[in-house]
């Protein structure tokens, strides 16, 4: 109602104005010398011209549209309000050739810019509509076909007018109908498939695999088509900020659309190949309904890992927004190799048991050792009577403060024979070992060696290469734990002379046995030997991926890998639902 | 036809006609449209929303079940996690990926498992115990939180709006 009144008032207006311009001139041409001279007089032709379009608009949306339904209403509006903020950036940037010319065709592209949403959202309802009429085919044929003409002739009228006058505001029309008619022909192609599908009986499975395809596709274009917009306009005039917010959404978009039909891939893939077909027996099992569709599963159905039974259409197109389990939610990208991620595997056992060589030149090393006869297979020598209060009391603190750059360890063993200290050098510990660390190992009692929980001994790039969930921050924390596993093993080695020294001069043993799983003395002789091999190396400890593949699956829980991972995975399917 | 999505709403109608759960009643709002379903709320019982009868609106996407209908209370209903224009809140509404709020295990979230009963279910449960958390109207979970009188004052005034008195 309001809408009329003010339509009507601008029809008047206008007649007073042209009437007043020809009551003082009386002539026709002299009239409109006066009207263009006037200011009063051309701002309210300006505004009638406003009418008139909204009013066309009104008019093509009644023909093409009909009844517009509330959705689509909302969506125009919000997006309008987008559009007209976006074009008055985009007149600061060309205010030099403002014109009324130009704010016109700013206005048709806007007008334009309408249709084309109008017509994706009407195509989209296609495909919850039951009944397609036939008006409805021949408006969105019309409405394609007419839409498409003026994006091809207005591009073509930018690029020409490019050619000939070089690079001006052109620039920017052409490129907004270049990105309009990727749009349109996005439309185009689902119109084309719902109308397929459409006539089809049974629901077309492959139609979501064309759908996201040519998203794929199209949104690559559009992508090329901003980079190119925007290197073009840094280049001839500014940054076009106008731009921005429609780059951004299409590159998401885009990004998207890739990670959609990556992830989808490979659920779909996995499910082809991996899933079993369900058996009739475990379908007449349970309850044999499709969770997806609400429908009877009597054939094509897939079983997950977890058990849960679907058709396979409706997990073809699930896992196409999602790969997880519908029911329990079952992340089917992970679960394929369950038997590579063990629950809580001890960081200790990384380095798999070796030959037990018994590493000779390791305790030549050690000033004023005694030869050590038999070594590896005597130990641990324990005396019953003593190791109870080893165990408990302070008797074994081997501290081996490692000042930088001098290879010293120094071993001071308190407790009952507190005097009892070696100044050694220790030529075979590790030389990959950080030399700046400086070291202590807090064995209590039968604590854990907790490792040096120092970070502000390491360097900002130490610490930096050990955040994040990359690959190369994951072989850092490795790397990091092998340190310590070696100073470990170096103090085991300490220990462990210690105490045979101990049991030939009769003093208290130092008890092992309270020391973690796998650095217990039998064992010590394989991981110093382990780690005097990887001492040796000079070349990174990661030699291969499958060595790595199990690090990781080994180290999880130790690094807070598993974490990360999960995470990761998180964030990953935070991309994948459709709009 | 016109596929899965239309098969399964028409499913889930008929089920909540046969066995209609307590204090709750929907269906599309014209048979024409399975796509925008119509919804009427009572207020749970022993709350301070008990006797009301709150209308609200669904709309389906066309990939439904595998992505979220979307709810819209079309009467004015002042509760935490209803936004003042009257879209609901709650994660069973929500997508996996999806977080506005941040906070939410995405086992709670949107799955094909869930249907349009458990989500009235859940809007039910929602008005019964507001979760002032993840708010929608600050306003009202702040009233929630700290003058439960007024809150249920306002509550009072909704129920007798909505019966029309
Ligand atoms: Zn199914
Ligand atoms: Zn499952």
């Amino acid at each position: 109602m309001r809408t009329v009144l003010l339509t009507g008032l601008s029809f008047v207006l206008t007649g007073a104005v042209i009437g007043n311009a020809y009551y003082q001139k009386k002539q026709f041409y002299p009239s409109v010398v006066y009207i263009t001279k006037s200011n009063p007089s051309m701002a309210m032709l300006y505004i009638q011209a406003f009418v008139f379009v909204i009013l066309m608009g009104k008019l093509m949306r009644k023909v093409f549209f009909g009844q517009l339904r509330p959705a689509e209403m909302e969506h125009l509006i919000e997006r309008s309000w987008y559009a007209v903020t976006e074009t008055c950036l985009a007149f600061t940037v060309f205010r030099d050739d403002f014109s009324p010319r130009f704010v016109a065709l700013f206005t048709i592209l806007l007008f334009l810019k309408c249709f084309h949403w109008l017509a994706e959202d009407r195509i989209d309802y296609m495909e919850r509509s039951p009944i397609i009429s036939l008006l409805f085919h021949l408006r969105a044929i019309t409405l394609i076909t007419l839409l498409g003409i003026l994006d091809l002739y207005f591009i073509n009228h930018a690029y020409y007018s490019t050619l000939v006058k070089g690079a001006s505001v052109q620039l920017v029309f052409g490129f907004e109908y270049a990105i309009l008619l990727t749009v349109l022909f996005m439309a185009f192609v689902k119109y084309i498939l719902h109308t397929l599908d459409a006539q089809n009986e049974n629901p077309w499975e492959n139609k979501a695999v064309y759908l996201l395809y040519t998203e794929l596709v199209l949104g690559f274009i559009k992508v090329v088509l901003y980079l190119a917009f925007m290197m073009i306009m840094i280049k001839v005039h500014t940054f076009p900020l106008f731009a921005i917010r429609p780059m951004y959404l299409s590159l998401r978009g885009f990004k998207k659309a890739l990670h959609d039909v990556i992830m989808s891939r490979r659920a779909i893939r996995n499910m082809n190949t991996l899933y079993p077909d369900a058996t009739p027996e475990e379908l007449q099992a349970g309850d044999h309904t499709c969770i997806i569709c609400r429908e009877d599963m009597l054939e094509f159905s897939k079983k997950l890992p977890c058990n849960h039974i679907f058709h396979t259409s409706c997990l073809r197109s699930w896992f196409q927004r999602q790969q997880t389990c519908p029911t329990c939610r079952m992340d089917v990208l992970q679960a394929p190799r369950p038997q590579q991620v063990p629950q809580t595997p001890p960081p200790q056992q990384q380095q798999p048991p070796q030959q037990p060589q018994m590493p000779q030149n390791l305790f030549q090393g050690f000033a004023g050792m005694p030869p050590i006869p038999g070594w590896p297979p005597q130990q641990p020598v324990q005396q019953p009577g003593t190791s109870g209060a080893s165990t408990t009391g302070t008797p074994a603190t081997p501290t081996t403060p490692n000042a930088p750059g001098s290879g010293t360890h120094t071993v001071s063993a308190t407790g009952t024979h507190p005097s009892t200290t070696w100044p050694t050098a220790v030529p075979n510990m590790p030389p990959f070992m950080p030399p700046m660390f400086p070291f202590v190992m807090p064995y209590g009692g039968q604590g854990m060696p907790l490792p040096p929980t120092r970070p502000e001994g390491l360097t900002d790039e130490e610490l930096k290469n050990m955040e994040g969930q990359e690959r190369q921050n994951v072989e850092a924390r490795i790397q990091w734990l092998r340190d310590i596993q070696c100073l470990l093993d170096g103090a085991m080695i300490l220990i462990q002379q210690y105490n045979t020294v101990a049991s030939q001069s009769s003093i208290p043993n130092i008890n092992l046995s309270g020391t973690p799983s796998n650095n217990t003395p039998t064992d010590t002789n394989n991981a110093s030997s382990s780690s005097r091999e990887k001492s040796k190396e000079s070349s990174p400890v990661v030699n291969n991926d499958r060595d790595l593949v199990k690090d990781l699956s080994d180290l999880e829980g130790a690094t807070g890998y598993t974490a990360y991972r999960r995470n990761d995975t998180h964030l990953g399917r935070s991309n994948t639902r459709r709009t | 036809m016109a596929g899965s999505a239309l098969r399964r709403l028409m499913a889930e109608y008929k089920q909540l006609t046969l066995n209609p759960p307590e204090g709750i009643i929907a269906g599309p709002v014209n048979e024409e449209n399975f796509f925008e379903w119509e919804a009427l709320i009572m207020g749970p019982e022993n709350t301070c929303f008990e006797g009301g009868v709150f209308p609200a609106r669904l709309a389906f996407p066309p990939d439904y079940p595998l992505n979220p209908p979307k709810m819209k209370f079309t009467c004015e209903l002042f509760h935490p996690n209803i936004y003042p224009d009257g879209r609901v809140c709650i994660s069973i509404l929500h997508a996996p990926g999806d977080d506005p709020m941040g906070y939410e295990s995405s086992a709670e979230r949107w799955s094909p498992v869930q249907s349009v009963e458990k989500i009235l279910l859940s809007v039910v449960s929602m008005l019964a115990e507001p979760n002032d958390e993840s708010a929608a109207n600050v306003d009202a979970a702040k009233t929630w939180r700290e003058n439960r009188m007024k809150f249920e004052e306002i509550a009072a005034k909704t129920v007798r709006k909505s019966l029309g008195i």
